[in-house]
């Protein structure tokens, strides 16, 4: 797709359309007691006193590590807990529309009373709509799944499917068990299916006794989360591939956020060697893995940054990422890419507007603004 | 040939006392001045990682391990390593020299006290 750049100008990234496909509101547990049904609005007024740690408040977000607090660091507020305030420094970023993630319910999964994991994302979907939403049409939201209460979570996701801000389900998959190929999920995907909506798996780094989060036999955070993203991106990838899923609900649109994009074509020809042995096992697979593998989206962020600028255009190409791949910065995370970055890359610039822009708005269904449509 | 280089005036010494850093502006650039243990210190205002505002990070010490410290972690350089706000990448102020990626050192600017204000080399 062409998109104009300024008269006569050469184009820029005030002139690019830019995407955001993953960013990250804060959702304070005062806030969603007012949208929490009873009797959970208590505990999380409750847990609104207590000081958590970063990302690990008491029973909304557990997180089983605790790293030495060493002087110094990063010194930004990682936190943005409303909307005029992203929107202000989402345009410092040059980005022009954003989908929104939460921070503490990417650990949702973890949440060990499946009563409480419902409430929680109930709460926070309604939040969502109604304080960010509903406020700032350039913020698009994504419905959290509950994976504890699968048939629960499709109701909600039906009753907010309908508002205009809403443009995903995002499914959590910190310390999941099942993983998302298993059965139980089947509500979530015939919602997905008669909603329209896609759906986009995103992790965070946790130690949990659940595969692939075992990682307390590292001991640095390096190690942790180096592969908790993409073992997790990996994991369910594999899971909805054995046992059919994205076969059985083709309509639905597949997105794998906040790992990278390296894990991609490893994966791809990883199974594709093993579905030429074992392709008995796995017969509702028609074609190579790889095959549905180019069919699904990958956020970009955090993007590989090879010794060698050019090596991550050759990292795209392997997976057919120039159509496939959405900008996603992760603000105001700690290891968030700012759109610039990616616009310096030597990719081609049609590659270029597609991975800053065009494959977000086909993957999340939003409308390119005029302005940067090309005039016929 | 000598190098003709323009000095800036950027402020008062006095503005700037022992383990405190600024931000300032001289010509076109922006730089941090650092003042460690009475020695200041210039870098560009620029990481050269994703072009955040490195001197808007802090500063602190940071850790070290291998053959100089007897492979034991160590806690050193304090008040002399700048780390970036947007992705925590770590400098050496007095020498520019990046922590991270040995073939990375930063400029760094002759910085002197001239009649109580701070002179910058550019």
């Amino acid at each position: 797709m062409a998109i104009a750049a300024e008269k006569g100008g050469r184009e820029t990234l005030a002139t690019t359309f830019v995407l955001d496909g993953d960013v990250h509101l804060n959702e304070p547990p005062g806030e969603l007691a007012e949208y929490a049904e009873a009797p959970w609005d208590v505990g999380l007024r409750e847990i609104a006193k207590a000081s958590g740690l970063y990302l690990a408040l008491p029973g909304m977000a557990p997180r089983a590590e605790y790293r030495v607090p060493w002087p110094g660091g990063q010194n930004r507020s990682q936190v943005v807990t409303n909307a005029a305030d992203m929107r202000r420094e989402l345009d410092e970023l040059h980005v022009d529309v954003a989908v929104l993630y939460p921070d503490n319910l990417l650990m949702l999964p973890m949440v060990r009373d499946p009563r409480f994991a419902l409430a929680l994302a109930r709460a926070y979907n309604a939040w969502l709509c109604e304080r960010w939403l509903s406020a700032e049409p350039t913020l698009r939201g994504a419905l959290v799944a509950c994976p504890q209460r699968p048939e629960e979570s499709a109701e909600d996701i039906r009753r907010h499917a309908g508002h205009p801000g809403v443009c995903c389900i995002y499914l959590p998959a910190c310390g999941l068990k099942p993983l998302y190929g298993h059965r139980q999920y089947e509500p979530i995907w015939k919602a997905a299916t008669e909603t329209g909506l896609p759906v986009a798996i995103h992790s965070v780094e946790a130690v949990f006794p659940a595969f692939p989060f075992q990682l307390e036999c590292f001991e640095t955070s390096l190690a942790q989360h180096a592969l908790a993203h993409p073992l997790s991106m990996i994991a369910n990838l594999v899971s909805l591939l054995e046992t059919g899923v994205p076969m059985r609900w083709p309509e639905i649109r597949w997105g794998f956020m906040e790992a990278g994009v390296g894990w991609v074509p490893w994966i791809a020809n990883r199974l594709d060697k093993e579905y030429l042995e074992r392709r008995r096992e796995v017969p509702h697979l028609k074609e190579r893995p790889s095959h549905y593998i180019r069919q699904f989206f990958y956020g970009t962020q955090p993007i590989e940054e090879p010794l060698a600028r050019g090596d991550i255009v050759k990292v795209f190409e392997l997976f057919d990422g120039e159509r496939t791949a959405v900008f996603a910065s992760d603000w105001p995370h700690h290891d968030f890419d700012h759109p610039q970055h990616v616009f310096g890359l030597p990719f081609s610039p049609d590659a270029r507007r597609a991975i800053l822009g065009g494959n977000g708005a086909r993957f999340y269904g939003i409308e390119i603004p005029a302005k940067y449509r090309a005039a016929a | 040939m000598a190098e003709v280089r323009q000095r800036h005036r950027v402020g008062l010494a006095a503005d700037l006392p022992p383990g405190r850093h600024t931000i300032v502006r001289a010509g076109n650039r922006e730089l941090g001045i650092f003042n460690i243990a009475g020695t200041l210190h210039a870098l560009p205002n620029l990481c050269p990682h994703q072009r955040g505002p490195l001197c808007a990070g802090s500063t602190s010490g940071t850790l070290v391990d291998g053959d100089t410290t007897g492979w034991k972690l160590t806690w050193s350089h304090e008040g002399e390593i700048i780390t970036c706000p947007w992705h925590g990448l770590e400098f050496h102020v007095p020498t520019g020299q990046c922590m991270a990626w040995p073939e990375i050192r930063l400029r760094t600017y002759d910085v002197s006290v001239v009649d109580g204000e701070i002179e910058v080399a550019l």
